[in-house]
């Protein structure tokens, strides 16, 4: 390999046939006589543009098809000119130098043309450098040189993440393994689960238990998770009446009296909620808009008056961490739009009540396709303000447009499985931890299962892997009609 | 002991293989590579510039003849395809100037045999080979080259190697060739002229008369004549013409033009319709009326693009050097022989920067 040109951060680097490199591979580019090595990724190999290729190959395409023959070569020539036809150009991105061992950010110098010595670095003397793995690492499968490549969850902790590429490519699976990763440290992880995919993470595949069972709790709301009125404070019912039901402010004032009046008598039910909406005294379109809202609340079966069915959210977080750490699936598959997002602004509620009251520490968050039950004007609140709450937030999508670009530029982490849509290769490409021409170059060609690492987690190094397996029964597969034929 | 039929093939069928085990390369290969030894570990100079020229073509009969005007008779000639399948040959060289050395310049010759036979084209190609000519070794390179044509070069000038490297593995080829072949129509990319000098009219007469012994007959084909008439080029006589038809030039003044020896008889050819027309150079001693049946066999058994016929148009194009060629020429010479690559050094940006560069440089 031999250095070409450099424009900006990118770098052209001449390969020849017999090295064999691929898209996304570091590439180490030491100039002894600077005392220095340039690190470099490959994001895209061209063909070197070798002057009279294409007359070349439009005469021996236009002959070749009636022509035969042989070549009295005896120097065996043509090979050479076959090895400088075959020469590819790597397009390369500067990651920094290597000086005296250690890696800095530098990036402005020059390594020599001539007697710079460019070869591939492993992907372990990358992770080595960089501190990618840490003290809690996290398995996520290996690297196009058959590396263990493992996260540290230090780089999930605080952050805010996006797991994200077109359907099928597995950012459930990958998203699993976080998750379970996580729980291994003790974190607590609440997942809004939309397709119902997470549900059987206690189980292996063979259906038999696993290690994660008694760490992984499933609530069915309506089902396995109800809640009391008197479990439910003010706040959070006023958050999911002007949220989820969208309840005007005039009216929300009325009931803000209604829920104090009731409080205050002690009787805070379903059923005397819906006397007092009857009986207050205000106006018929406020009473009108209020008992609309309290129907919905009713038949969602989410809210109950019998206490022995209902459970605590809250207690439910804290006895998680109390038994270090542990998975809360919100199961959403059977769950209505509008009653999905009244379940999903009682938990997130009920998770900043406890969170903003240091009952627990923290929370990791996944949320699946959010924009199905949040508004976009919340995410910014969820992404800013509640991460200093402690809230923790996993983005998981196959519509990058639906995450606002915010968000993208926020990120800290991004899990980039396979997109070949242009439109939404750029609305990726705004993820400040990366820039556009990488994302889009290697994010298009990359297989199923394989996904681009970036940001924190992998020190800002983009790293290809491919994700590795999980014991875990599969749920949330899509149903086929001719399921029986498939197997046959 | 199990017996086994011994087929043996027709000669003309079997040419291409023929060429290859005839040996034609070892002599010109050894040459090759002994000039090359005298490359190794030396400074190379690439220069694009001077490279780019070489890829000019070559004006097909150079040598420059003038018909006088009143001494022009001539005649039309409407063409019949004969086909019977008569094998048609072509033969192309090449020649490009690789680069040049502190002790001289290092050159490739390939060429190119393509062969029509049984409806079906077959090439044989042969090259590139690299040529080091330097002072010390260019009488020895060019008296070994021809010697096998009984042919003695006089020392060609340093300048004129490309040239006389290219000819003299043209020469060699076509001699094979007349020599291999039986029956067939012969196709040279050029014309059937030769200068004054002895030698050279004795080695054009040679390889003609070994062709003619082999029954046959000698085309050459010339692009791009400079043969004028009143003013007009002669391939523009044609026009108005309906083709394929031959317009013969009988001037008494082309036996001896000036300096030059033609062998052949002169003619004008459009063979196709909408295709152009050439110089048409037929071997003399080929009596005229064979001459032309030779041509409608021409016609009748080749495909012919534009007029020109396929198989010298390939053996045109499997012999030219294109850019990637020359680059994989030098990678092979730096490999091999250790040639030390230089930047080319331009005088002009040396001494006057920026400022003396003209366009382009």
């Amino acid at each position: 390999m031999r250095l070409f040109k450099k424009t900006g951060n990118t770098m052209h680097i001449l390969c020849f046939p017999d090295e064999e490199v691929e898209k996304g591979e570091y590439l180490l580019i030491e100039d002894e006589k600077a005392h220095k090595s340039m690190i470099v990724q490959v994001i895209d190999i061209e063909f070197a543009n070798v002057p009279g290729v294409m007359e070349e190959m439009l005469r021996s395409s236009s002959i070749e098809e009636f022509v035969e023959g042989e070549d009295d070569d005896p120097l065996d020539i043509m090979s050479h000119i076959l090895y400088i036809q075959d020469a590819r150009l790597l397009i390369c991105k500067v990651h920094g130098t290597i000086v005296n061992g250690k890696l800095t950010s530098e990036s402005s110098w020059l390594p020599s043309r001539t007697h710079s010595i460019i070869h591939k670095i492993p992907t372990e003397s990358l992770v080595k450098l960089a501190n990618i793995e840490g003290s809690l690492p996290i398995m996520i499968g290996e690297t196009q040189d058959s590396f263990p490549l493992a996260i540290d969850a230090h780089q999930l902790d605080g952050r805010l993440s996006i797991v994200t590429g077109k359907k099928g490519t597995g950012k459930s699976h990958l998203s699993k393994i976080l998750a379970l990763g996580l729980a291994d440290y003790g974190a607590i992880v609440v997942i809004l689960d939309l397709n119902g995919e997470y549900t059987s993470l206690g189980y292996n595949q063979d259906g038999s238990k696993n290690r994660y069972y008694d760490k992984i709790k499933v609530l069915s709301p309506g089902k396995t998770f109800k809640v009391t009125l008197y479990q439910t404070n003010l706040y959070v019912i006023m958050r999911t009446l002007v949220y989820a039901l969208g309840l005007p402010g005039t009216s929300a004032r009325e009931f803000r009296h209604i829920w104090k009046f009731l409080e205050k008598t002690g009787r805070l039910t379903l059923h005397d909620l819906g006397e007092a909406i009857q009986n207050w005294k205000c106006n018929q379109h406020v009473k009108d808009a209020l008992y609309s809202r309290y129907s919905a609340l009713v038949n969602s079966g989410f809210f109950t008056d019998n206490m022995a069915e209902a459970i605590s959210f809250e207690k439910m977080l804290r006895k998680t961490e109390r038994n270090g750490g542990g998975i809360i699936i919100i199961d959403l598959s059977d769950t209505s739009p509008s009653d999905r997002q009244m379940v999903v602004e009682y938990a997130l509620a009920k998770l900043q009540e406890a969170l903003s009251q240091w009952k627990i520490r923290a929370v990791f968050l996944f949320a699946e396709e959010a924009h199905l039950y949040l508004k976009e004007t919340y995410w910014d609140d969820i992404v800013t303000r509640m991460r200093h709450f402690g809230l923790f937030t996993t983005f998981i999508t196959n519509q990058p447009n639906t995450i606002h670009e915010n968000i993208y530029r926020q990120a800290d982490n991004v899990f980039l499985l396979n997109f070949v849509n242009e439109h939404d290769l750029q609305i990726i490409s705004r993820a400040a931890r990366a820039d556009a021409e990488t994302i889009t170059s290697i994010v298009r060609d990359l297989p199923s299962h394989h996904c681009l690492l970036l940001g924190k987690v992998v020190k800002d190094f983009p790293i290809i892997v491919k994700i590795r397996s999980l014991n875990v029964k599969t749920m949330g597969q899509t149903r086929f009609f001719f399921a029986e034929k498939r197997e046959i | 002991m199990i017996g086994q039929l011994q087929y043996e093939t027709t000669p003309k069928y079997s040419f291409p293989r023929s060429l290859k085990d005839a040996g034609i390369s070892k002599r010109i290969v050894e040459l090759s590579l002994n000039s090359m030894r005298t490359a190794s570990g030396r400074i190379f100079d690439v220069n694009d510039e001077e490279l780019a020229s070489f890829f000019t073509e070559r004006v097909d009969d150079k040598y420059q003849l003038s018909i006088k005007d009143g001494s022009f008779p001539a005649s039309i000639v409407p063409l019949r395809a004969i086909h019977d399948e008569t094998p048609i040959i072509g033969i192309d060289v090449s020649s490009i100037k690789i680069g040049v050395t502190d002790a001289g310049a290092i050159y490739a010759v390939r060429g190119a045999v393509v062969t029509k036979i049984n409806n079906c084209y077959r090439y044989v190609r042969f090259g590139p080979l690299p040529f080091h000519i330097t002072k010390e070794n260019i009488h020895e390179v060019f008296s070994e080259l021809s010697r096998d044509l009984s042919v003695r070069f006089h020392l060609p000038s340093y300048i004129d190697s490309q040239i006389y490297l290219c000819n003299i593995i043209e020469k060699r080829l076509r001699a094979y060739v007349s020599r291999l072949v039986r029956r067939s129509i012969i196709l040279w990319d050029g014309s059937l002229t030769a200068g004054m000098q002895r030698n050279l009219i004795n080695d054009l007469s040679k390889m003609l008369r070994t062709a003619r012994e082999n029954s046959n007959i000698v085309m050459g084909i010339s692009k791009d004549t400079s043969l004028k008439f009143i003013g007009w080029r002669i391939t523009d006589l044609l026009n108005g013409y309906k083709p394929p038809c031959l317009f013969e030039i009988r001037s008494p003044s082309l036996s001896h033009a000036g300096s030059l020896r033609v062998l052949g008889r002169i003619y004008v050819a459009r063979l196709a319709k909408g295709g152009c027309a050439f110089r048409l150079d037929i071997d003399k001693a080929i009596p005229r009326e064979e001459s032309i049946v030779a041509v409608e066999k021409l016609i009748g058994n080749e495909m012919l693009y534009q007029g020109y016929p396929e198989t010298l148009r390939l053996a045109h194009i499997y012999s030219t050097f294109t850019a990637s060629d020359v680059i994989g020429i030098q990678r092979l010479l730096i490999r091999k022989y250790g040639l030390k690559l230089v930047a080319h050094n331009n005088m002009h940006r040396t001494l006057f920067g920026p400022y003396g560069t003209r366009l382009g440089d």
